[in-house]
């Protein structure tokens, strides 16, 4: 009883930060209608940068997450005007597939700056997890989750508070009567993707110090991650997302502590397929509706 | 009631999907503070025309003038902004939103919140139902009601001209009725209305003037009771008779 509440704490710690990177690829999937394939990829190069900065000069942790974040933002905006801007009223599959080449391209970059395949990366905290009763408490998490929470604050406000965040919804809603209400399609996509890359952004950062380790598979396993917890939480919704995420790490947790390490991941994949057998038109369905033009 | 001024004219225009061509090459006008009905059969190019006026669509050939101001090509949000407004068909409301948060989508260009705050009251005064409505999702909302909202998100705009692309469709006969009474009223208040329809009846008993479409192309232009007015409902409905 007490592993399962361990296990359970853990999972939802972890998805926590699944909670993030789900969240930063539903807003550019469910606006822009298209996948983003090197959302994890530039939240990497953020990484990386941080991590050649820290090599080379002493710098606190604030100014680390700054870089982290500035980076993700800076290769988002590269990806978004290479990427989705020439594809907009084209073909998804185009803007996909050069999103995947963007993703090649930030690897090969990271792996050129920094070559070995693993890199120290400065610590978020390196005191004692917290005890509460017979249940450990890291304290890296606690401060994930608690930037999780503040930034799931943040984006609801601007959702529904600003008119911003009406011309987001309503892009995600209907992207024909949006524009016919006056909205500009192009200028909302610019903001939503720097949005998405910023949250990236400072969730690689967290990753990263609570690893304390970056390496060039961190691109991969963000974008992966994101995905799953997407799909999990079901395409497109923004509350989805976050479930979604809570959900693969209660799911990864449990799947540890019965089958081992190695079949954790196994089984979360296992659990994607199992769902898009189910549901196969997901993906197709959300692509081909008509995007804003 | 009209002053003459033409607020539309569309010369020549023609708009394709790949190689089919739905516009063939079509000219109205539409006189400023009429209610300029557009009627004719299904896929005569009534929502094709509707969408390349709004943006949605970008003509091939051939010019879209808003007010003298050429508006041929350019995207939705700058149409919309020189004061064109499009309640489009199958009405189109954002399902997931409020029907508060639809009107303000409607009023996203504008910057004085207190005139869109003013604005969104006189809306509740003219659509008390939507009053009534307020804080529900508007995917909730019956296929009149719906109507009425997407009327009013358009008209937060306060568009110089209003397309109204089958507003009849799929609604009771009383809320089509209605729809109509309501239309006639936003033109007494001021407001040109390009007025697409398959309900000819309807349709020519609040219009100034009226084109017919069929296959693409305009085939008559008058005003009510010019065309005898069976002929223009079977035209409207079923096409000019292929000889």
């Amino acid at each position: 009883m007490l592993d399962l509440l361990q296990n359970s704490l853990d999972g939802l710690m972890t998805g926590a930060s699944y909670a993030l990177l789900a969240l930063g690829f539903t807003l550019v999937f469910g606006v822009l209608r298209r996948m983003n394939l090197s959302y994890g990829p530039a939240i990497m190069v953020g990484c990386y940068a941080a991590t050649w900065l820290s090599l080379n000069v002493a710098v606190g942790l604030f100014v680390l997450a700054l870089v982290t974040l500035a980076g993700a933002i800076l290769a988002g905006a590269y990806v978004e005007r290479l990427c989705f801007a020439p594809h907009r009223t084209g073909s998804a599959v185009a803007a996909m597939v050069a999103s995947f080449a963007l993703w090649m391209q930030f690897e090969e970059a990271v792996t050129l700056a920094l070559p070995k395949h693993l890199y120290a990366f400065p610590a978020l905290y390196t005191g004692p997890p917290i005890a509460i009763g017979s249940l450990t408490l890291r304290v890296e998490a606690l401060v994930t989750l608690a930037v999780a929470i503040a930034i799931c604050a943040g984006l609801w406000a601007l959702l529904y508070r600003t008119r911003f965040g009406i011309a987001v919804r309503a892009l995600i809603d209907n992207p024909t009567a949006a524009q016919l209400a006056g909205i500009g399609a192009g200028r909302v996509f610019v903001g939503v993707f720097a949005i998405a890359s910023a949250i990236g952004g400072a969730t690689g950062f967290l990753i990263a110090a609570t690893n304390e380790q970056v390496t060039p598979m961190l691109g991969m396993w963000a974008t992966l991650k994101g995905l799953l917890a997407m799909m999990l939480g079901g395409l497109g919704s923004l509350p989805g997302a976050v479930l979604g995420g809570l959900a693969l790490g209660l799911v990864e947790a449990h799947a540890q502590w019965f089958f081992g390490p190695q079949l954790r991941d196994l089984i979360a994949y296992l659990l994607l397929f199992v769902l898009l057998a189910l549901q196969p038109g997901w993906i197709t369905r959300w692509t081909t509706t008509r995007s804003a033009s | 009631m009209t002053s003459g001024r033409l607020l539309l004219e569309v010369r020549d225009v023609v708009t394709a999907y790949g190689k089919i061509e739905a516009l063939k090459g079509v000219t109205l006008a539409v006189e400023q503070g009429s209610i300029t009905c557009l009627l004719g059969p299904n896929g005569a190019g009534k929502t094709t025309l509707m969408y390349s006026a709004a943006g949605i669509l970008k003509p091939r050939s051939g010019a879209i003038r808003l007010a003298g101001e050429e508006i041929a090509g350019r995207s939705p949000h700058e149409i919309v902004a020189r004061g064109l407004a499009l309640v489009p068909e199958n009405r189109l409301v954002f399902p997931a939103m409020t029907v508060l948060d639809n009107l303000r989508a409607g009023a996203y260009q504008r910057n004085d919140r207190a005139g869109v705050d003013a604005d969104i009251d006189r809306m509740f005064a003219r659509f008390p139902r939507l009053k009534e409505r307020v804080e529900q999702n508007a995917g909730t909302l019956s296929g009149g009601e719906q109507q009425m909202l997407a009327v009013a998100r358009a008209l937060m705009s306060r568009p110089k001209l209003l397309l109204m692309d089958e507003p009849s469709l799929g609604l009771a006969p009383l809320v089509v009725e209605e729809i109509f009474r309501i239309a006639g009223e936003l033109n007494r208040d001021g407001t040109t209305i390009l007025l697409v329809e398959q309900n000819a009846h309807l349709a020519l008993k609040v219009a100034h003037h009226f084109y017919l479409i069929e296959q693409g192309r305009i085939t008559f232009s008058g005003n009510p009771g010019s065309l005898a007015e069976d002929e223009v409902i079977r035209r409207a409905y079923l096409g000019a008779e292929q000889k």
